[in-house]
């Protein structure tokens, strides 16, 4: 079986708007494992008190995991040839069913019935290309019994000179009143690429917290489909995507709601700076018989530059009629009006700009609840200030 | 201190200021009155810097610089204030936060010490308490969901911060009932001073019961048309605009 990666057709649904050069050039061939591992410390973002496991070119490491499991959790490797969906993949598949497929390896999070994991649960994909374009697959899958509540930080990094590419496919089952905060950090060098498929079940009254987080890499996106299939469920989704030179960065969602009473709450913020692209797309399908349903998704960009694009689709359809549901997406500049009141107080326009894009992407940061990643966040986002960068240099 | 001479301004094709002349000692405070559409914010706005206006002719001399050619930003440091009348809105930015950044980058530009949090919280917390402010609103996000009264309020509250040498307020009575108007004003009394001077922008009288000017310009199709002390904002009230206007050639 072939373990590069066969792309979508251009044409197809979701990827009209998204240029792809970044996945077709150069030619990715399978990773090996690096000749020496590359220590993770100052290198993540969340801190070593985390359950952690590393996937280093798709392949479980040993070496990087930190883990003291209370009775009832479970991390375990998910090693073996892939292919259980079905053989190789077509090229019609999408990404994530050939991640799937072509996984040699991966993770499994279980937590038991009625069970709260005791401390975050830290799994961090790293791709590791010294000399040559390479792409990894790896699977992951979370599974909450009922009445079970974890956090799950998933981190997107790549070390070394040349091209990278993370192909990852994720499943989260939540069982009735399972909680589930889920967080995907994407902070990959200029060199790396992370595609990202995650389907999502949510059963009767489970809640799940589901947050995005695009912070660099040559591209990036994920494919999020969601069933809230169990009555009562709750499902958050936020998402901020920063990009700037000539970053890529998709966000696609798919909510499906088919059971009484479910709630989803979608927004994603986008800060474009220099020749950056970004697109999202999200759906929120209500099938017939999810009545209740209370649904918003919501998608807004913030350009600083003139060549920066931006598609932005935010979408219901809706076969039930009594439920609530609101979208709505804004493409929108620096206020001119802001920057001359900071101005007139004596900030000057630099720190001025440098407030204004912080204070739009800081409402996505405040959301998380888990400190230190709050944290390390905020700073990652000042970082990737235009004039955090003049600064540096 | 300030010494405008000759100035020609226009937005676009249309011209504003035609040939506004006026000069400001440190410690005076002067009312600018004026009919709808005469100018007056514009020359608040072209003062504190303001992008879209273009200066045909004229100069403004501040403490012996030319005002015009500095940025926004260097006009406040060196302590030029302009109390808006339409103070903006800014999410996500905490009113402390933003006070500090200006407290700051103007004590960084005098060669004086800059503030660290601690000790800039228990000033600020100070001067709220003198513009009747809740100290809740410092953490809040800058004028963000404040009513009329409590932007005005925030902007005294600046200005008291700043403690600027030039303070221009821009139609501060905009909006506010009459309790607002008191505590604003008074705000602005105890920022009197022989250094600092103020320019009070107005088209009602009512401001300058409580702000009490020492001389008062009426403003009208871009030039100061008539000067004169306190009695001409009387004067003007009881007469109406039309009085100033009818002795000017269309």
């Amino acid at each position: 079986m072939s373990e590069s990666a066969v792309l979508p057709d251009a044409r197809s649904p979701g990827w009209r708007f998204t240029p792809q050069d970044a996945l077709t050039r150069p030619r990715f061939a399978p990773a090996a494992p690096p000749a020496a591992l590359t220590p993770l410390a100052g290198r993540v973002l969340c801190p070593v008190g985390f359950h952690r496991v590393a996937l280093v070119n798709g392949r479980w490491e040993s070496a990087h995991a930190l883990l003291d499991l209370p009775a009832g959790i479970r991390v375990e490797s998910w090693r073996g040839e892939g292919g259980a969906r079905g053989g190789a993949p077509a090229a019609a598949a999408g990404l994530g069913d050939q991640a799937f497929a072509c996984a040699r390896d991966g993770v499994v999070v279980t937590v038991a019935a009625k069970v709260r994991a005791d401390r975050p649960i830290h799994i961090v994909h790293v791709a590791d290309a010294a000399d040559r374009a390479q792409i990894s697959h790896a699977r992951v899958m979370i599974r909450l019994e009922r009445g079970a509540r974890a956090e799950v930080i998933e981190e997107f990094v790549s070390f070394g000179e040349a091209p990278s590419w993370k192909n990852v496919f994720a499943r989260a089952d939540l069982d009735e009143d399972a909680e589930l905060v889920h967080y995907r950090v994407l902070h990959d060098a200029a060199q790396g690429r992370t595609t990202y498929a995650l389907d999502a079940e949510l059963g009767a009254r489970a809640r799940c917290e589901s947050f995005l987080f695009q912070l660099g890499g040559a591209f990036a996106r994920e494919d999020l489909h969601a069933r809230l299939s169990g009555e009562g469920a709750q499902l958050g989704l936020g998402g901020l995507s920063l990009l700037r030179a000539g970053e890529v960065a998709d966000a696609h969602a798919v909510v499906e709601h088919s059971a009484v009473g479910g709630r989803t709450r979608h927004l994603h913020k986008a800060v474009l700076d220099e020749s950056s692209r970004f697109v999202f797309e999200g759906l929120i399908h209500v099938h017939p018989g999810a009545q209740k349903t209370d649904a918003q998704v919501y998608n807004r960009n913030l350009i600083l530059s003139e060549t920066a694009r931006v598609h932005s689709d935010p979408e219901f359809r809706i076969f039930a009629d009594d439920v609530s549901c609101r979208h709505g997406g804004a493409i929108g500049r620096l206020s001119a009006e802001s920057l001359f009141y900071l101005r007139s107080r004596g900030v000057d326009e630099a720190e001025a700009r440098r407030m204004l894009v912080y204070a739009f992407g800081a409402e996505m940061i405040e959301r998380v609840g888990q400190e230190s990643l709050r944290e390390a966040l905020s700073a990652a986002l000042r970082e990737r200030m235009p004039e955090g960068r003049e600064a540096r240099a | 201190m300030l010494n405008i001479e000759n100035l020609h301004a226009k937005v676009g094709d249309k011209p504003i200021l035609k040939g506004l002349s006026l000069k400001v000692k440190a410690g005076e405070v002067h009312a600018i009155m004026g009919p709808n559409g005469s100018g007056k914010s514009t020359l608040s706005y072209i003062l504190s810097g303001r992008p879209g206006y273009e200066i045909v002719e004229g100069r403004v001399d501040y403490m012996g610089k030319d005002l015009l050619a500095m940025a926004p930003e260097i006009r406040a440091r060196e302590g030029v204030f302009l109390a808006f009348q339409y103070p903006v809105e800014i999410p996500g930015v905490s009113n402390k936060y933003f006070l500090k950044a200006a407290y700051n980058a103007r004590a960084k530009h005098r060669g004086e010490p800059e503030l660290d949090a601690g000790p800039f919280l228990k000033l600020i917390k100070e001067k709220a308490r003198a513009v009747e402010m809740d100290p809740a609103f410092l953490s809040r996000s800058v004028n963000e969901g404040f009513s009329g009264g409590e932007k005005k309020r925030n902007e005294i509250l600046q200005l008291a911060v700043l403690e600027p040498r030039l303070a221009i307020l821009d139609e501060t009575d905009s909006g506010l009932d009459i309790d607002a108007l008191k505590i604003v004003a008074s705000g602005v009394n105890r920022m009197r001073s022989p250094e600092r001077a103020f320019i009070v922008v107005t088209h009602y009288q009512r401001l300058l019961d409580y702000i009490v000017p020492d001389f008062v310009h009426v403003l009208s199709g871009g030039r100061i048309v008539k000067s004169g002390g306190k009695e001409l904002a009387l004067e003007l009230e009881k007469k109406g605009y039309g009085w100033i206007d009818a002795g000017q050639p269309a």
